[in-house]
């Protein structure tokens, strides 16, 4: 993979805020963004096109977050290896083991601002210092 | 002394050199987070062997420098003078235990920590009176570098803005005010106090503070923020700040790694290929990002081998064996330097003395051995040639154990500079003399012996040049130099010899105050003076009488105490030599030998005087019955197992008398000559000795009998025999 070219995420999150804080730092650090409002519309990004990060809300109307999760990670490689970014409210450790248990990277309690998200999502997809 | 103890005294001595180390460091660049870490750690190890060994006190004083440290690291501030001034008065006191300890072998039974203890509690007090509202609100610039990380790497400062309740009365409007300002990166706001329920709510009162990071410099930051400045707080965002921030991505790093480990671990049921692909995948991700691409291939390819053979093990050791490896350049240096220690082995200084010993022992025995295998071959022995051939081996095999002890007792000449810079900061505050001391040639080395006993000496130097050398502030002023002097400590390697260089910029000496002090003093007569140039002149100051009498302090010069420096390097078999331009400043050149050649010697006294006799010559020692003396001739012979061995009396020898034998009652030293056997008679047999040999020059150089000099301890002069000329 090239590293110009540039890294796509999916945030997936039902509030539109939300959607739009996230898009606006990723897009300022260079990364392309898609929205989804829920788990099954992310899917069907999914199915569509690839991402390099998945940016996941717990707490969703029709597929939570952690349902989604583990439907993705059953699917076929490399479709179902896309990494998960998931940000919740909810700081109790054991959220945070069920996120782990659906196959979550990794967990980040909200509020999640702009330049960590930025940070995280260039661990996440590993993009090259400098 | 138990081993325990023993190596408890050995650890924590370096430990408290190593302290002292970073805490002066940390006195020049107080940001050094790498050195506040490294000193924290040398107290924390310190306070754990005082465990060990159970010392109370010791661990109770060194717990207060310990915490001193902890919160300058938890409040991420810089360590205050004070507290590095406690700290170092901390350490003394652990010095003054560990002293008693070593002389009594037991740890001091009346030792209290209460005084350091009070020092770390009055401190404490001052700092929380001048300083509590600052260290409260310090932790919010390490949030806003965080919370805004692209953005903090290019900050050049940091705003914290409370504006006033009534603000918003006199039409401000604060928000505004910050985005306004020049060089806005980032911003955040906050409640100043936590928002009251809406129904307490006052909505004219401004309850925010403003965070905001800038471009500019705080001094365009305050000017642009005008009278509103008095209700920030700005602060300059340097690298200290930043590393916290570079510190944050690698903590982030850590945490994500350790995520996919969990995502790894065994569970009920086979993990999907896509949790395991996906754990692999970011873990190499993360490793990439922080541009370890060796560790984030290793990664990947262990990840396809666990997907390919549905085992876990390869990819969760390939993960766990990233995150023990460095995590940042700064922890591959302390592996690196952890690696160093492991190839070295702490060994006590006594133990390769008492080797040295062994070895000069063993020189002996084998002259001795060389002496059987000549009786031997002249009783023609079926033994003499397989032990002259074991002989050779054995002197072989010596030679070499004797070059390799004096390599073990090399050190480098730091071990004797790192107490430096603590002496120049005490004289400097002292005499009111703000002064640099800049090492050099730390790392060149001397032998042991040398390393030791060179320390007085400089110390006398240094404090000469700062004294002496180094003029008050105004004189400094006046002439155009620099407020804090400059003494520079510099050693290097020349052949095979070590020279150390003590320079400072002060006044220089002047030589017609030193002529006119020596008149003064009638050390020398005045046509002599007149007669001497000015480089004889100048080394006026190193002789004895010069040093004493309060009028030399006056002297723009040094003169203070050299002549116990010379007489301290001389007894090194060393030089020193003395430059200066006046104005410019003052240089002494010590020149010491590489390697001390210690010779054994064996004290004899004769004629009412010791002399030196070196005991690789010496074979045996005995008493023989007057009976047993015989004249031959004009001389006499003594009986020794056969053999009849010249027999002479040292002290009429060395008088000139008559080989007269009427008091033949003396111990009588038998000694290896040139291959011949030789027997001499003494008064007295003293000890054994380790001395340095000095060659004889001057006046003595000429002289027959002896080998060369040595000074005592106490400063007198031990002359030692050449036998083998003696006996001529």
């Amino acid at each position: 993979m090239a590293d110009d070219t540039p890294k796509r995420v999916l945030v997936i999150d039902d509030a539109t805020l939300v959607r739009r804080y996230y898009r606006s730092a990723l897009e300022r650090a260079g990364f392309e963004v898609a929205e989804a409002l829920n788990g099954v519309e992310a899917l069907e990004h999914l199915l569509a096109a690839r991402f390099d990060l998945l940016v996941v809300d717990v707490n969703m109307p029709q597929m939570d977050g952690l349902s989604f999760l583990q439907t993705l990670r059953a699917k076929s490689l490399p479709l179902s290896s896309t990494p998960a970014l998931v940000t919740s409210t909810e700081s109790a450790p054991q959220r945070i083991a069920a996120a782990s248990a659906a196959g979550a990277n990794f967990y980040v309690v909200k509020p999640l601002h702009a330049e960590a998200l930025v940070q995280y999502a260039s661990l996440l997809c590993g993009i090259r210092h400098g | 002394m138990d081993e325990l103890l023993a190596q408890f005294l050995i650890e924590s001595r370096e430990l408290v050199d190593k302290a002292v180390d970073d805490l002066l460091a940390l006195e020049k660049t107080p940001n050094n987070r790498e050195r506040l870490e490294d000193a924290f750690r040398a107290f924390h190890t310190l306070k754990g062997g005082a465990g060990i060994v159970e010392f109370a006190a010791m661990q109770e004083a060194l717990h207060c420098a310990e915490d001193a440290f902890a919160a300058a690291r938890a409040e991420s501030r810089s360590v205050s003078a004070l507290d590095i001034g406690n700290c170092l008065s901390c350490l003394d006191q652990v010095l003054e235990w560990l002293g008693t300890i070593e002389q009594s072998g037991a740890i001091p039974p009346d030792a209290d920590a209460g005084d350091i203890v009070a020092l770390f509690a009055r401190a404490g007090a001052q700092q929380k009176a001048s300083a509590a509202p600052r260290t409260a609100g310090d932790g919010w610039l390490a949030g806003l570098l965080a919370a805004h990380a692209s953005a903090a790497s290019t900050a050049r400062s940091a705003v914290r803005y409370t504006p006033e309740a009534d603000c918003f009365f006199r039409q401000q409007d604060p928000l505004a005010r910050i985005a306004a300002l020049p060089g806005l990166l980032a911003v955040d706001i906050g409640p100043r106090v936590p928002w009251p329920k809406l129904d307490d709510l006052d909505p004219f009162s401004c309850n925010l503070t403003i965070t905001a990071l800038f471009a500019t410099s705080p001094a365009e930051v305050a000017a642009a923020l005008g009278d509103e400045s008095r209700h920030a707080v700005i602060e300059a965002v340097s690298d200290r700040t930043r590393a916290i921030d570079a510190e944050s991505l690698a903590r982030k790093a850590a945490q994500i790694l350790e995520a996919q480990l969990q995502l790894l671990a065994p569970a009920g049921e086979p993990h999907p290929q896509g949790r395991v692909a996906s754990a692999g995948l970011v873990a190499a991700n993360v490793l990439r990002h922080l541009g370890r691409s060796a560790e984030s291939e290793a990664v990947a390819t262990a990840a396809a081998v666990s997907i390919a053979e549905g085992r876990l093990e390869p990819l969760v050791e390939a993960i766990a064996a990233a995150m023990k490896g460095p995590t940042s350049a700064a922890a591959g240096a302390s592996a690196a330097r952890r690696k160093d220690v492991g190839q070295t082995m702490r060994v006590g200084a006594d133990r390769i003395d008492a080797l040295v010993r062994l070895t000069g022992e063993l020189i002996v025995a084998k002259n001795s051995l060389g002496h059987s295998v000549k009786v031997a071959e002249q009783q023609v022995s079926d033994l003499a040639v397989p032990l002259k051939s074991q002989h050779a081996a054995l002197d072989r095999l010596v030679t070499e154990l004797q070059r390799a002890v004096v390599a073990m007792r090399v050190l480098p000449l730091r071990t004797a500079f790192q107490r430096f810079p603590r002496l120049i900061r005490e004289i400097s505050a002292e005499l009111d003399k703000p002064a640099a001391l800049v090492i050099d040639g730390e790392d060149t080395e001397a032998d042991k012996a040398i390393v030791e006993t060179i320390v007085e000496p400089l110390v006398h130097l240094l404090r000469n040049a700062l004294d002496h050398g180094v003029e008050d502030g105004a004189t400094r002023a006046q002439a155009g130099k620099p407020a804090v002097a400059t003494i520079r400590l510099s050693a290097a390697r020349d052949g095979e010899h070590v020279v150390i260089e003590v320079t400072d910029d002060g006044a220089g000496i002047d030589v017609t105050k030193i002529r006119q002090a020596a008149l003064d003093r009638n050390l020398k007569a005045p046509e002599a003076l007149a007669a001497m140039s000015d480089e004889e002149a100048l080394d006026l100051v190193f002789l004895p009488g010069f040093s004493t009498a309060k009028t030399v302090t006056h002297l723009s010069g040094r003169g203070v105490g050299m002549d116990v420096v010379r007489t301290a390097v001389a007894r090194l078999g060393g030089q020193v030599e003395l430059r200066t331009a006046a104005g410019r400043g003052t240089t002494v050149r010590v020149t010491l030998p590489f390697s001390v050649l210690v010779t054994q010697v064996m004290t004899v006294e004769a004629g009412g005087q010791v002399f030196g006799i070196p005991l690789d010559a010496v074979v045996e020692t005995l008493r023989v019955d007057s009976d047993r003396i015989f004249a031959v001739g004009a001389a006499h012979a003594i009986v020794l197992r056969d053999r009849t061995i010249p027999l002479l009396r040292l002290a009429n020898v060395l008088t000139g008398r008559p080989n007269d034998h009427s008091d033949d009652s003396g111990p009588i030293v038998i000694a290896e000559l040139d291959g011949q056997l030789g027997a001499v008679q003494v008064d007295r047999i003293g000890g054994r000795m380790d001395i340095i040999l000095k060659p004889l020059d001057g006046l003595l150089a000429g002289v027959p009998g002896l080998a060369g000099s040595a000074l005592l301890g106490d400063g007198g002069v031990l002359l030692v025999l050449d036998l083998a000329e003696v006996v001529q």
